[in-house]
């Protein structure tokens, strides 16, 4: 195997298949070494966005390519349209949180440089996890978006809620990486493999699936990944950790580490067994009950949004167990969750960049009495926000409608129609508090006691990210053709 | 392809993104950019509304159409979703009044609007847009997206220019109406995919032969939805708290056009595109009718405040359109049509009213007043004579409708006719004694002595929809034979799923529905 794969190493559907990788990885280490010369800042800020802007027209050329460059390495890595469209959605997620980390920081920003390094890592974590036909591949992937993230989480050193949220997060995510490989070991010694493929052959499948050591195996791989995509019971540390990160962060692990587990998942729907949907119907509606709840509880929008991250979440994973229920439709469910989560990125990307904004380095100002009034002061931002907020409650005109309309879909096409009512009517919940933050901006004056949200000039890369954000979820939701047709 | 129907739609929005881009004080010019676009679109409704069915007319010229994007379907080839956009006989009227009623209300906000007066009229049109969209799509899709657009803006309406309670009505109003919505998408989903198109005549034709028991799921989702907006008996709870804080204007378009959303949807999907479940259901669905008539006209005679008490009478009146609907009799279906409208004008006048006293008064609670005749005679000329509308004076548009609903639903359901005509004599005891109350008897408080007469901005806007009652009064056939066209292709269908149930029922041992066949 290791020959083959040096081999394959020059063929060239390999170099075009990790091509995205590589550019971003090179960038990633120009940039480190950037830091060492007296570059300035902005100069420093075209290298961190040439390097996306390359790395996108890489999986760019393989979403518009004829000839794909398919299964790679032996078969433990592949490149299509579908992985090329998961790389443009990390890249766009990343990009999103470095345009609004630009002038996010004040007293770290001294180590900016090092913040762009670790986000371009997690950008190759992100693509390496969605292309990964091999756990240990993807284990890799998963480990070079986390512990960049444990980094990022922690960023703001000096703060004891930054700390905090770092080390809980890296404390959890040793765990679930502990199980991960426990699970995967398990499943080595079930199949005498750690490729996908085991899965995709019928005969196969069902000869491993029957070994209970598999089982388990394949049980603790969800539980891990379950608990990377924050979904019941496994999401218990999102709230604390999404609060105490930086905002723009809190935007990555939101969006960008969502998207990169759930890709995983569809691309290992297989191996989990058709019995196990209702289960995973069960968990996901369980799991936005859980979120929607805990969000309409929160003052903080911040911690808020993080609920409500994990809501979403479930709604993403109904769509998967749709999937395994048997979904008619060969790629219905891999559709719906490229399209939900490249709404959610520029949704909830750009929710947690506004929000960014409106703190002062960290003075939190993101409760709702912050907000009251922000419809007079600040209209651009309070519009840009309500925008977000409506997308996420899927209001149509919004990419947030489309995604939850393909979502359920699935879940209607696989015959799930009893869990597809009780999931919309548990996103009816979400609308009563995504409704509450449009309701303090536009509504309410602004409270005398509450502190006002920030009114420092927001810089131009934050103002384009916006902006951006606005513009994709709008395009999505009105006219969705050109996403449709390519996911 | 003409672009007739897109301009008149998309007109209001334009006009919102101009007023949205003009400087903060310039309140006249908002105020007047908006008047002027929805007086264009008037003008360009009354305009269609006149040509539509005269002879020689094509029939393109109502339709524009447009591929959007396509979703999966069940066969090979992807369900292509259009925006397309089309007038026939049951839209005709509802567009009508939307493009006829804005100006007035925009006109009316001269009188209470005075903050944030640039957001109000974008929101106004914003929402101009989504009504007209809404009963301009031909396509289940786009249906879908501007009915739940249209929601947007009353919520704004009302939670930004609302009263006390505003905050707490306009999340009632917005969750109630959106829990009924998806579930109707739901709906939506599972026709698209086994169906594989979603131009809203195609599924006319495919799904009135669906099997009954598909065609109630569907029929349940989707009355679900509307049944919440109209609102139905048991959904109600929502409208008489949104009416009442509602600002004025806010009030007269959630009356006048954005309830009758719920009964087009009734029209246009329930009854049109599931015949089978149409009939099925019918009994039920008159009966809650019926039942909220009466409900509604009990709700009204409890009330103290004037605003709410107009609210609830909205609840009733509004079920003299869903029993003259499943009444299923072509007296019934005209009546409720017709009744749609006549709601419309006459409880947007009803608001108008209460709105214009209230900008004086300061007050709506009915024992604040008494002989207010006297010292505004030409208000109380007015109240009387939309009292009388409401209340179905022969002579005046509200008597044809009600006819022709009662006429229409005994020919189906007796008992149902009966519960609603009891509805018509608690109709006048609550609006007759509202009016006594403030109009007549001694102008003891000396607040009232005060209160200065409408002027002449304020008739100028009351005399359209005037015109309008009695013109509809007089010669309702101006306004029925224009839709009986295609209010004929529904009967057609519903004569279809009756064979068909008949088929069905003679072909299995135990009858469906046979009180159902007796009655016609």
């Amino acid at each position: 195997m290791k020959l083959s794969v040096l081999h394959s190493l020059f063929d060239s559907a390999a170099l075009g298949a990790l091509a995205p990788l590589m550019a971003l990885g090179i960038g990633a280490l120009l940039v480190l070494l950037a830091g060492l010369t007296p570059l300035s800042k902005a100069a420093r800020g075209v290298l961190v966005a040439a390097t996306l802007i390359v790395a996108a027209a890489l999986h760019g050329r393989i979403l518009l390519a004829e000839q794909v460059p398919g299964v790679v390495l032996d078969g433990v890595f592949v490149a299509d349209r579908a992985t090329a469209m998961w790389g443009l959605i990390f890249i766009a997620g990343v990009a999103v949180t470095w345009l609004f980390s630009r002038n996010y920081y004040v007293e770290d920003a001294s180590h900016q440089n090092e913040h762009d390094v670790l986000l371009i890592a997690t950008a190759v974590g992100m693509s390496m996890m969605a292309g990964a036909r091999d756990l240990i591949v993807f284990f890799i992937g998963l480990e070079l978006l986390s512990i960049p993230l444990y980094a990022l989480a922690a960023f703001r050193r000096n703060r004891t809620k930054s700390v905090e949220a770092g080390l809980k997060y890296f404390l959890l995510g040793a765990f679930a990486a502990g199980f991960f490989l426990y699970g995967a070991a398990l499943v080595y010694a079930a199949s005498g493999t750690l490729s996908l493929d085991v899965f995709a052959d019928p005969a196969q499948r069902a000869r491993v699936l029957e070994s209970p050591m598999a089982l388990v195996g394949v049980a603790m791989l969800a539980a891990s990944v379950f608990f990377k995509v924050s979904v019941f019971p496994f999401h218990v540390w999102v709230p604390d950790v999404y609060e105490g990160s930086p905002t723009p962060i809190t935007g990555l692990m939101a969006t960008g580490t969502k998207a990169a587990a759930f890709a995983f998942l569809l691309n290992a729907l297989l191996a989990l067994p058709t019995g196990t949907a209702a289960g995973l119907a069960a968990i996901a509606l369980l799991t936005m009950a859980v979120g929607n709840l805990g969000a309409l509880m929160q003052q903080d929008v911040k911690r808020m949004l993080a609920y409500s991250g994990i809501a979403h979440a479930g709604v993403v994973l109904l769509a998967i167990a749709g999937a395994v229920a048997g979904d008619p439709q060969p790629h219905g469910a891999l559709q719906a969750a490229l399209f939900y989560m490249a709404a959610y990125v520029a949704t909830a990307g750009g929710a947690f960049g506004v929000l960014a904004l409106l703190e002062s380095d960290g003075e939190r100002m993101t409760t709702l009495d912050g907000l009251r009034g922000l419809g007079q002061r600040r209209p651009y931002l309070a519009a840009a926000l309500t925008v977000f907020m409506l997308s996420l409650g899927g209001i149509p005109a919004t990419g947030g409608f489309l995604g939850k309309y393909l979502v359920f879909s699935v879940a209607v096409r696989a015959e799930m129609i009893p869990a597809a009512i009780v999931g919309v009517l548990l996103s009816v919940i979400a609308l009563g508090y995504y409704l509450r933050v449009i309701i303090a901006m536009w509504m309410q004056a602004p409270d005398e006691n509450s502190p006002l949200a920030s009114t420092k000039p927001i810089a131009i890369s934050a103002r384009l990210a916006s902006t951006a954000c606005v513009a994709l979820v709008l395009l999505m939701g009105l006219l969705p053709r050109w996403f449709l047709e390519h996911m | 392809m003409h672009y007739d129907l897109l301009l008149l739609t998309f007109l209001p929005l334009a006009a919102a993104f101009a007023i949205a881009f003009t400087p903060k004080g310039a309140e006249a010019l908002q105020r007047y950019l908006a008047l002027g676009a929805t007086l264009i679109v008037a003008v360009l409704g009354v305009r269609l509304f006149l040509g539509f069915g005269v002879e020689g007319t094509p029939v393109e010229r109502y339709v524009f159409d447009a591929p959007w994007f396509t979703l999966p379907s069940s066969y090979a080839a992807p369900t292509q979703v259009r925006f397309k956009l089309g007038l026939d006989g049951v839209s005709l009227l509802m567009v009508t009044l939307t493009a006829v009623l804005m100006p007035i209300v925009i006109l009316s906000t001269w009188g209470h609007v005075h903050k944030r007066v640039k957001e109000f009229m974008v929101w106004m049109l914003v929402m101009q847009t989504g009504m007209l969209g809404t009963f301009l799509a031909l396509d289940l899709v786009l249906f879908y997206f501007f009915w739940e657009i249209s929601l947007i803006p009353l919520y704004f309406l009302i939670g930004i220019w609302g009263g006390e309670r505003r905050l707490y009505a306009t999340i009632k109003f917005f969750l109630y109406t959106l829990a009924g919505s998806l579930v109707m998408m739901i709906a939506i989903i599972s026709i698209l995919w086994t169906r594989g198109t979603s131009d809203v005549f195609e599924l006319i034709n495919l799904l009135c032969r669906a099997p009954l028991e598909e065609q109630l799921w569907l029929f349940a989702a989707f009355a679900l939805a509307f049944g919440i907006k109209v609102p139905l008996l048991p959904f109600h709870t929502w409208l008489p708290d949104a009416h009442t804080e509602a600002p004025t204007s806010g009030s007269v378009v959630l009356a006048g056009v954005l309830l009758k959303m719920g009964t087009y949807g009734l029209v246009r999907f329930c009854i049109h595109m599931l015949p089978g479940a149409a009939i099925a259901a019918a009994p039920v669905m008159m009966a809650l009718g019926a039942i909220g008539i009466l409900y509604g006209a009990l709700l009204a005679w409890a009330q103290d405040d004037l605003k709410r008490l107009i609210a609830c009478s909205s609840v009733s009146h509004l079920g003299y359109v869903v029993l003259g609907l499943f009444a299923l009799t072509p007296a019934g279906i005209n009546g409720g049509m017709l009744q749609m409208v006549n709601h419309g004008i006459s409880t947007g006048l009803l608001f108008l009213l209460v709105g214009m006293i209230y900008e004086r008064r300061h007050s709506r609670a009915l024992d604040a007043f008494g002989g207010v005749a006297v010292a505004m005679p030409i208000f109380a000329l007015f109240w009387v004579i939309t009292t009388l509308s409401s209340v179905g004076l022969p002579g005046l548009n509200g008597f044809v409708g009600e006819y022709l609903i009662l006429y229409g639903s005994f020919q189906a359901s007796p008992l149902w006719s009966i519960v609603g005509l009891s509805g018509v004599i608690f109709g006048a005891v609550y609006l007759l004694m509202a009016t006594r109350r403030m109009l007549f008897g001694a102008l003891d408080k000396p607040e009232n002595r005060e209160l200065a007469d409408i002027g002449a901005r304020e008739i100028g806007l009351l005399l359209p929809l005037i015109v309008l009652v009695v013109w509809l009064g007089v010669s309702p056939n101006t306004f029925l034979s224009k839709t009986q066209p295609d209010l004929e292709q529904i009967h057609l269908r519903l004569a279809e799923a009756r064979r068909a149930l008949l088929a069905s029922a003679e072909a299995s041992p135990t009858p469906t529905r046979p009180d159902q066949e007796q009655s016609r």
